[in-house]
């Protein structure tokens, strides 16, 4: 008995030690996880989503600096902002170098404390290079920079110049952008293509909704963060219903597998263009090279989309982090981001250089990219961007898809989306 | 020897605690690692679980009630302090919490009822002699391996609105057709179905199995005396079969009830876009965990979230409880 008594302690003991030990353990990798390994090695890990270009940059910036290691992490649009959100709040596991998007740069411009302040690094040399509303755009309140812009969209319409051919439409970029001066000529066009083909001309009706919003002054909330439906919502909704209503849309959900499908079986024609889409046209369905273009978006120029590179605070290595970011920034490589997937820079000195200027696209038939692109950008009077736009945005998408899908009357949509819209703007 | 026995006897009451007193240092102490090997021993056998539990599991669900006490708003982080019951309170009139709820229970209905009652078929087959049964019993089992992902992902495209599998079945027997299919995801029934049909895919050969092993153990001379009485095979799995597995059949109640209601994976999945947890255009399959996940991780309210996270909890003890009694009833009450 007392030999198995003792045992028994040994055990228990044993037992909670390996529960310490097991506990400890994961203590330790937590806070541990080094990057720095002892031959002064160093890790930087970016994420963001899609194709940003970055596989050729990487490389060239690992030859020429032998102790810094790129891991590039491409992610799900949401699902990447979500994630830097929880690890700013959780103080740890963020990446060295993080993408974030228009779409969410209010929210986390909010946030100032957990960026770096790139003016700290010595970024204000290249406030002059920017647009100016891109810089502000990524400027906390109290006049801290936490991103350096990557790219901006521009507002084009992509075409299909095989369907356009079967359909009996013009096919040729100019006379193409003539068809469709006004949104209600695009509809219109799109009525003929439906009539001939017996197909859908657009891909889906929240891809009607969003350039249209883009190019009104105004989007869902003003700088004082008030949500304004009547005014630009209304009428791209309104643009968006007609669309539907006229059985244009085949109700593909973007960025969605069915969306894939849709390029690949020819489901639509036209699909609204900012400059980083085409990077995706290009993946999705790279077989498809040649038979697209590039013509004018209804109703003139507009932006959606874009980006900055941010640097967490918590990070280990901020320093080369920046080092790295400040040389992606450069025009030799944002030259190179714009060919190799399209994304066009936010420096306008580039859209002079002969580089953009005279850059022909092969995939999208020879269409020159950079002018078309960097004419729509110059352009730009950006909107406002409220904190909650992005939740609000896909308030009114889901809306929009209800009707789509037919269990929602275009008629009684208006309703339910502003309700939506309200509903997301105080959740 | 027996003189001094009788000698010494008669001082006896005085002497004896004395003369017990004399090995007192060895016996004691073995009387206390004896006693501690009976009384303790087993109670720190054991305890690493409750520390654990404590760690993880308690620790979780009351600092989960003090968050939802409070404001918490990741997007926000001046929006702090203390906020009563205000999270519960506004869980009252949300609309989405109540939509969420009523998806919830349909779902679990659909997926619950229809797995157990087949389970319990299946199981009653799998009792007979047959052919190759171990080949069946591992055979009822293979979905239950499968992780959710993977048969999520691929019923999403039976599912699908254009090509699914489920529309060409459907298109065969004369329902829609190919101009005009079903869109699986537009409508509330349409939706409930689809992930009830992944959930029950899923559990049913598990409970199956659970059922079988129970039936193995009713002695067979029962079954023949119903025989002989005149029982057939229906009144027997009523009246013997159910009867004697009931403990087992309140343990998986309980189980399904607390995995349907807190069903996450398949209607998560389900969606197109997965990131967004809306339960659809309208939120048609939204369900609580769902709703749960979007409120703390999209909309970064934490401190709702936990208050949402609560009232599920409570549900569940509720339901649970409350199916546990049905079902004992059911089965005529021995327990």
């Amino acid at each position: 008995m007392e030999r198995f008594a003792k045992r028994g302690v040994a055990l228990v003991a044993a037992g909670l030690a390996g529960t310490l030990a097991i506990a400890g353990c994961s203590g330790q990798s937590l806070e541990g996880g080094s990057d720095k390994a002892a031959d002064g090695q160093i890790t930087l890990k970016v994420n963001f989503w899609g194709d940003m270009g970055l596989d050729k940059l990487k490389a060239a910036y690992e030859k020429d600096h032998p102790n810094v290691k790129i891991v590039l992490n491409s992610g799900e649009y949401n699902a990447q902002h979500e994630d830097l959100q929880k690890k700013l709040v959780a103080g740890s596991g963020a990446p060295d170098i993080s993408a974030v998007d228009e779409g969410f740069i209010v929210q986390f411009r909010g946030q100032s404390d957990k960026f770096v302040n790139l003016l700290d690094k010595g970024a204000a040399s290249y406030e002059p290079k920017y647009l100016p509303w891109k810089w502000q755009q990524s400027m906390s309140a109290d006049k801290k920079q936490i991103g350096l812009g990557t790219d901006v969209g521009g507002l084009a319409m992509c075409y299909r110049t095989d369907l356009f051919k079967a359909a009996g439409l013009p096919t040729d970029r100019e006379s193409v952008s003539k068809l469709w001066p006004t949104w209600d000529d695009f509809i219109a066009t799109g009525k003929k293509y439906v009539a001939a083909t017996d197909k859908k001309f657009v891909d889906s009706g929240t891809n009607m909704f969003n350039p249209v919003l883009a190019q009104q002054p105004q989007g869902f909330y003003d700088e004082s963060e008030a949500l304004q439906m009547d005014v630009g919502p209304k009428v791209a909704f309104d643009v968006s219903m007609k669309a539907i209503e006229a059985g244009l849309s085949a109700n593909l959900a973007s960025f969605q597998p069915n969306w894939d499908q849709g390029f690949k079986k020819d489901q639509f024609a036209t699909l609204a263009c900012p400059a980083w889409m085409l990077g995706h046209i290009q993946d999705t369905a790279p077989e498809q090279k040649g038979k697209w273009d590039i013509a004018a978006i209804p109703g003139g120029g507009g932006n959606w989309g874009g980006s900055w590179w941010t640097i967490p605070s918590q990070g280990k290595n901020t320093d080369e982090a920046y080092k790295f970011v400040e040389w992606m920034v450069q025009p030799a490589q944002q030259i190179e981001v714009f060919k190799t997937v399209g994304n066009l820079p936010s420096q306008p000195a580039l859209y002079k250089d002969a580089a953009v200027l005279d850059y022909k696209k092969e995939f999208m038939s020879n269409a020159p990219t950079g002018q078309i692109f960097a004419a729509t950008a110059e352009g730009l009077k950006p909107q406002y961007l409220g904190k909650k736009n992005g939740p609000t945005r896909v308030a009114v998408e889901n809306v929009i898809t209800r009707v789509q899908q037919g269990s929602l009357k275009p008629e009684a949509a208006w309703p339910e989306a502003v309700k939506a819209a309200q509903k997301a703007a105080t959740s | 020897m027996a003189v001094s026995l009788t000698r010494s006897a008669p001082p006896a009451p005085a002497a004896e605690p004395a003369q017990r007193r004399a090995p007192e240092p060895e016996s004691k102490q073995r009387n206390w690692l004896h006693r501690f090997d009976n009384k303790r021993v087993p109670y720190l056998l054991f305890s690493p679980f409750f520390l654990l539990f404590a760690v993880f599991g308690l620790f979780p669900i009351v600092f989960n009630g003090i968050v939802a006490l409070r404001n918490w708003r990741l997007d926000d982080p001046t929006l702090t302090g203390w906020a009563g019951l205000a999270n519960f309170e506004r869980l009252i009139h949300d609309e989405d919490f109540w939509n969420a709820l009523v998806n919830t229970f349909g779902i679990f209905i659909l997926a619950t009822v229809p797995q157990l009652l087949i389970a319990l078929m299946l199981a009653n087959l799998l009792n007979r002699k047959l052919r190759a049964t171990s080949w069946w019993r591992v055979g009822v089992l293979l979905p239950y391996v499968t992780p959710v992902a993977a048969s999520t992902l691929v019923f999403a495209v039976v599912f699908s609105r254009d090509n699914g599998m489920a529309n060409w079945l459907l298109s065969l027997v004369g329902f829609g057709s190919q101009s005009d299919p079903l869109d699986w995801r537009a409508y509330k029934w349409s939706s409930w179905i689809a992930i009830a049909t992944m959930v029950n895919w899923k559990w049913i050969g598990y409970n199956a199995l659970l059922y079988l092993s129970a039936m193995q153990s009713i002695p067979k001379d029962v079954y023949e005396a119903a025989a002989v009485d005149g029982a057939g095979p229906w009144r027997q799995l009523w009246r013997i079969t159910v009867p004697m597995i009931q403990p087992v059949l309140i343990f998986t109640v309980v189980l399904s009830t607390i995995g349907g209601l807190q069903l996450f994976n398949e209607p998560m999945l389900f969606e197109e876009n997965p990131a967004a947890a809306s339960g659809g255009s309208n939120g048609q399959w939204q369900t609580i965990a769902q709703l749960i996940y979007k409120v703390g991780w999209k909309d970064l309210n934490l401190g709702y979230a936990a208050a949402m996270s609560w009232a599920l909890f409570l549900i569940i003890l509720i339901v649970a409880a409350l199916n546990a009694l049905v079902t004992n009833r059911l089965g005529g009450g021995r327990r």
